[in-house]
């Protein structure tokens, strides 16, 4: 009896020496928070070839700089730790914190603002209704549909779509105005799409991560544009307006549309974002956000960069009217000139 | 998110037969024991998948716990050599909810644990002493949502593992009440893991399953489980208290999972006794 309770002790003794509780918790001090933000983003950001960063250099510039930070001193940290990321020059690398939000601006700067929507509505549709995700009117005097869709946060379903197709019914082309749509749901942008394809199709490529190194790369893999998530259709010509604030999700529904027999993409260079975020929590509570997978069009190609327009054009901020807008008119206009068929 | 067809069927296979077994040895005409229990405690939760900070909060349980003597009916049984065999089942269901240490997010996880075991039992009838020994399987899943976490929100904890269990319980009496102090512990041998890489999404997951699946040991996963409770049985209720305590930890690499929980425990037990005809009998 003695014997084997004292052996059940030995036993439960091994068992308990055997346990190591909570390995590995990163320590919450600056250099801990940067050493864990830089390894999270040098084994998970998917472009450091494509920006050509070598993301070794940013760490040894900024560590001497993190070293000298006092630990109470958060806002010289967020701020330092904002600067090193923003090397990386991606809309999608942001740390978040209780009380700031860091954003990389460098994409987007010298680019043409191309946009204004108080302008539009006065000028093209002093009134207009609201559908979903989707403001929409008849352009005065034109027979030309136009939508604006300001961000993929909220969705354009299919019974919105349903209904806005209908009071289109006598238009001869439609204008969808991304500009300035930073992104949101990737699904979204999927079902908008579907509205001006007549089948499902292979409308692009991801690419995961599948190794800690930079270039561990899984192969292609095929995305599908299905038709059943928009019923509804429009085999009508579309032009898709697009400015470098067409970030995301809006960059990717802009890569699709390019494949759509009936369209024509115009305006200035979209904002690119063609990776798909994850985030990651640092030692003291900020969230790190980064672009984890990569996105491809049909043929292949990067769209981190933006999407370059099949017509270059810039809005000129004193005229009335939006030029961009001026020229997705005569587009639709010469679309039926040229193709007696229509 | 599409889920693996054959994963689903596979947990599901495996969960119903963890439930079914039992039942399948169920014996007639001996007592049988049955805990029905609430747990309340605190919870601590590491999941380097989703956050690389230490979170900790609290968790509630429900559970119950049955306790059988093997059916003398079969062969084994015939022979008397089941004679000091018993086994047990269990079914918690856990929640807890755990912040990081700025309190700026909130980890909520929801687990099923389901468990069969057999063990050898010494007894000491006149010092109401009991000794057991015997192997354990244990099925867990815990699913972890990061509310703050941008299209990696979710980490499953997942594993089938081969236990080692081990008790002592002491009764004894009182004036009208009859108690029995009992402690168990239980240890991970061997299993499997459901783990993701580093770098992996859940978007990912669901395409890239082959690898997720590992085997686990007491050299990539450790498991401890403790429990002291004292039952204590009145003329025409038998009631339990105690504490628990669980600690478990996997990881490969650079990425580690843990998890801790000590909880007080307060349960009811009943005893019944199925006959040859099936009747249901509590007493």
């Amino acid at each position: 009896m003695r014997k084997s309770l004292t052996y059940s002790l030995l036993l439960l003794l091994l068992i308990t020496a055997c346990t190591h509780r909570f390995e590995g918790v990163e320590d919450n001090t600056p250099v801990g928070n940067m050493e864990c933000l830089w390894q999270t983003l040098d084994q998970k950001y998917c472009f450091f070839d494509e920006k050509e960063v070598s993301w070794q250099s940013v760490h040894d510039a900024y560590l001497p700089s993190v070293q000298c930070i006092p630990t109470d001193d958060y806002l010289t940290l967020f701020d330092t730790l904002a600067s090193m990321v923003n090397t990386l020059n991606d809309g999608h690398v942001n740390l978040y914190s209780s009380f700031d939000v860091s954003s990389c601006s460098t994409w987007y700067e010298g680019y043409a603002t191309n946009f204004n929507w108080s302008a539009i509505k006065s000028y093209y549709i002093p009134s207009y209704r609201v559908a979903g995700g989707a403001y929409y009117a008849i352009l005065p005097n034109d027979s030309i549909g136009y939508m604006y869709v300001p961000d993929f946060e909220t969705p354009v379903s299919s019974n919105n779509m349903a209904y806005i197709l209908r009071s289109f019914l006598p238009c001869r082309g439609l204008i969808v105005d991304v500009r300035n749509n930073g992104g949101g749901d990737l699904s979204y942008a999927y079902q908008l799409a579907a509205t001006f394809f007549s089948d499902d199709q292979v409308i692009g490529y991801w690419q995961h991560k599948n190794g800690v190194g930079h270039d561990d790369f899984s192969s292609l893999e095929e995305q599908h544009l299905h038709k059943k998530d928009m019923p509804s259709s429009w085999f009508r010509p579309v032009v898709v307006l697009c400015n470098r604030h067409t970030y995301s999700a809006a960059n990717f529904f802009v890569s699709m549309m390019r494949y759509s027999d009936y369209s024509a993409i115009i305006g200035g260079v979209s904002g690119g974002g063609g990776g798909m975020p994850l985030s990651y929590e640092l030692p003291n509570g900020w969230l790190l956000r980064f672009s984890s997978v990569r996105m491809f069009d049909r043929d292949k190609q990067s769209i981190e960069g933006g999407i370059t327009p099949n017509y270059l054009v810039d809005d000129d901020p004193q005229t009335p009217q939006d030029e961009i807008i001026e020229a997705a008119i005569q587009w639709i206009t010469n679309y039926y000139k040229n193709d007696t068929s229509h | 998110m599409r889920i693996n067809n054959k994963g689903v069927l596979l947990f599901t296979a495996c969960l119903l037969l963890e439930v079914l077994f039992p039942c399948i040895l169920t014996a007639e005409n001996v007592e049988h024991e049955n805990i029905l229990k609430i747990q309340y405690g605190g919870a601590w939760r590491q999941d380097q998948y989703l956050s690389p900070t230490l979170y900790d909060g609290m968790m509630v349980g429900l559970g119950n716990e049955w306790w059988q003597p093997f059916s003398q009916d079969s062969r084994l049984g015939k022979a008397g050599k089941l004679d000091h065999w018993q086994h047990v089942g269990c079914m918690d269901l856990l929640f807890d909810w755990t912040y990081n240490p700025t309190r700026s997010n909130v980890l909520y996880a929801v687990g099923v644990n389901v468990g069969w075991g057999a063990h050898y039992t010494w007894q000491w009838q006149q010092q109401g002493v009991q000794v057991l020994l015997g192997p354990y399987l244990d099925w867990s899943n815990t699913v972890k949502y990061h509310v703050r976490n941008v299209n990696k929100p979710i980490s499953l904890d997942a594993s089938l593992q081969a236990m080692a269990m081990a008790g002592v319980s002491y009764a004894f009496h009182g004036k009208n009440t009859s108690y029995r102090l009992r402690y168990l512990v239980w240890a991970n041998l061997i299993g499997v893991d459901f783990m993701p890489d580093y770098w992996q999404s859940y978007y990912e997951l669901t395409e890239q399953v082959q690898g997720t699946v590992r085997c686990a040991g007491m050299w990539n996963h450790r498991t401890l489980r403790q429990e002291l409770t004292l039952d204590m049985q009145f003329p025409h209720s038998t009631w339990r208290v105690g504490i628990a305590h669980e600690y478990d930890e996997y990881g490969e690499k650079n990425m580690m999972f843990s998890h801790e929980q000590v909880s007080a425990i307060v349960g009811t037990c009943f005893h019944y006794r199925l006959n040859p005809k099936h009747n249901f009998t509590i007493f």
